[in-house]
């Protein structure tokens, strides 16, 4: 127990917060794989027509 | 002067140094340059002066492989041969068009466009035409180029009085030959029909076959049979790396803006790749004929456009009120690539009146074919949507793979190779004076001595190899 009781976050932080920092982990990694930017003028084939990607906004 | 029959050409007792098969393009240009450097030339036609069922029917046979054209349909077999249903489209092959391309084998000429430059104001006088503007080029990969819409030349029309009239040209109707005879380096006579009859044996010095694009190959063929190989000594090549300019409507397109090219008479433009843009997608040369289209049928591609895009389809939609001037259809011809295996054959069951084998034409496009017919649209789409000057919508049978329409323009009636122009003796009949290889007196003219086909009606450049051929043998005679 002592291994606990001496922890740094244990002492200074109520479990509470523990708990909420651990399930908002996973919505952390959104941030990490944010979308490239997106080229207006690239060229896309949709349906048969040749496009400005733009065009499908 | 002309005949209506070998009979009362020999009774005229007109002695020929050349003698040249068929009056096309090809033939007649020819026969006026000889005649007009003082040289005795006599012109063998087939037909008379007008369409006969009779004489078409020389012309049947069949093709395996690709869907075409009946073969006594694609080409005329009287005075002036196709020039009589050419719809007068000119434009000569590019520069690139000559040059042998890595990824396609087989292409590449003995000569350059530099060598047909010098003939070309001639072919403009023969043709009537104007000057050619230089190309635009509209993006690093489309050009937009000029096709003249020429009054097409009946050869045949144009230049009867002429010929009447010429003390050095003697023109016989209704009489062409059958074979040529030869021991392996020269032509040594030709056997003739005349009005429905042989006609016996004539000789000249000189022999030029200038009978289409597919018939110079069956008669050098079926000669050739005949004379043991005597007449086409190194006959690889021969019959084969036929070709022609497959067309087939690509798709549609909305434009929104000409400030980049103008639309001709007949509300058509044409655009073809950069030799850059062959090279990067490795495909063969084509030609895009824009042609715009009534007001309904921009509704329909709207519609279909707004299923995709629908802020792009208001957008279009709007320029309907302002300048959109149209929609257009888009057809697309192109370059086949010389294969070997797309030939002409003699029939082994079929003959004419006159007893020569029928031709069996083995045609097919390949999947480079194929390739460039989708690529090319594409091109053409990322031009105008990079532009801002409209927007391409691909036809659905090419984008997804599926069967050529059997109920399209197909080709260009345009009948190229058989006897082309080549230094392999292997590869090609003729050599770069489209004389035939190992022959001292036999001479090709026309299409057929075509490598490569490029994306152009063949007619100006077909006059233009005529012109400098006839300057050749004029000068090869004078010495």
């Amino acid at each position: 127990m002592t291994f606990f009781t001496g922890n740094f976050f244990t002492r200074k932080m109520p479990r509470r917060m523990i708990v909420q920092m651990l399930i908002a982990l996973p919505a952390l990694s959104l941030f990490r794989n944010q979308p490239a930017v997106v080229d207006p003028d690239e060229i896309v084939e949709v349906n048969g027509w040749i496009l400005k990607r733009s065009d499908l906004a | 002067m002309i005949f209506d029959s070998y009979e009362a050409f020999r009774a005229a007792n007109f002695t020929a140094k050349v003698c040249i098969l068929g009056s096309g393009p090809a033939g007649t240009t020819i026969a006026r340059k000889l005649g007009a450097a003082g040289i005795p030339v006599v012109v063998l036609e087939a037909g008379s002066r007008e369409f006969s069922d009779e004489s078409q029917d020389f012309y049947r046979g069949t093709t395996v492989g690709d869907p075409y054209f009946d073969l006594d349909i694609t080409r005329l077999r009287f005075m002036g041969g196709s020039s009589n249903h050419w719809a007068g489209w000119c434009r000569v092959l590019d520069s690139q068009d000559f040059e042998p391309k890595a990824w396609a084998p087989d292409t590449g000429w003995p000569i350059s466009r530099a060598d047909i430059d010098p003939y070309l104001p001639e072919v403009h006088d023969i043709l009537e035409l104007p000057d050619f503007r230089p190309d635009v080029p509209i993006s690093d990969d489309i050009r937009w180029i000029q096709l003249i819409k020429s009054p097409a030349v009946r050869f045949g029309e144009k230049f009867a009085d002429e010929l009447d009239a010429s003390r050095n040209i003697a023109v016989v109707l209704n009489t062409y030959a059958t074979e040529l005879a030869g021991d392996g380096k020269r032509v040594t006579g030709a056997r003739l029909w005349s009005n429905g009859q042989d006609a016996g044996a004539f000789s000249a010095d000189y022999f030029i076959t200038c009978t289409g694009g597919l018939e110079n190959s069956r008669l050098l063929l079926w000669s050739n049979q005949r004379s043991n190989g005597g007449v086409v000594p190194n006959a690889t090549a021969l019959g084969r790396y036929w070709m022609e300019h497959p067309t087939f409507e690509g798709g549609n397109a909305i434009l929104a803006d000409y400030g980049e090219f103008e639309v001709d008479a007949d509300n058509e433009a044409f655009f073809s790749p950069t030799l850059a843009a062959m090279e990067r997608l490795q495909i063969m040369n084509f030609g895009i004929r824009l042609i715009e289209t009534p007001y309904p049928h921009v509704k329909r591609l709207i519609a279909d456009l707004a299923c995709t895009a629908p802020d792009m389809a208001e957008w279009m939609s709007s320029r309907l009120s302002q300048n959109l001037r149209c929609a257009a259809q888009l057809y697309v011809a192109w370059e086949q690539a010389p294969l070997a295996s797309n030939q002409i054959e003699l029939s082994k069951t079929d003959v004419d009146h006159a007893g020569v084998p029928r031709i069996e034409l083995h045609w097919k496009k390949s999947e480079l074919e194929r390739r460039t017919l989708l690529e090319g649209l594409r091109l053409f789409g990322t031009t105008l949507a990079q532009k801002n000057l409209g927007r391409v919508r691909i036809a659905d049978w090419i984008g997804n793979g599926g069967d050529y329409p059997t109920n399209e323009e197909t080709a260009g009636h345009h009948h190229m190779g058989g006897t082309r122009m080549g230094t392999d003796v292997t590869r090609s009949v003729v050599d770069a004076n489209c004389k035939v290889h190992g022959m001292d007196n036999l001479y090709v003219g026309g299409s057929s001595v075509f490598c490569t086909s490029g994306e152009c009606n063949p007619t100006t450049t077909i006059t233009a190899l005529a012109c400098r051929l006839g300057d050749h043998l004029g000068k090869v005679i004078a010495v």
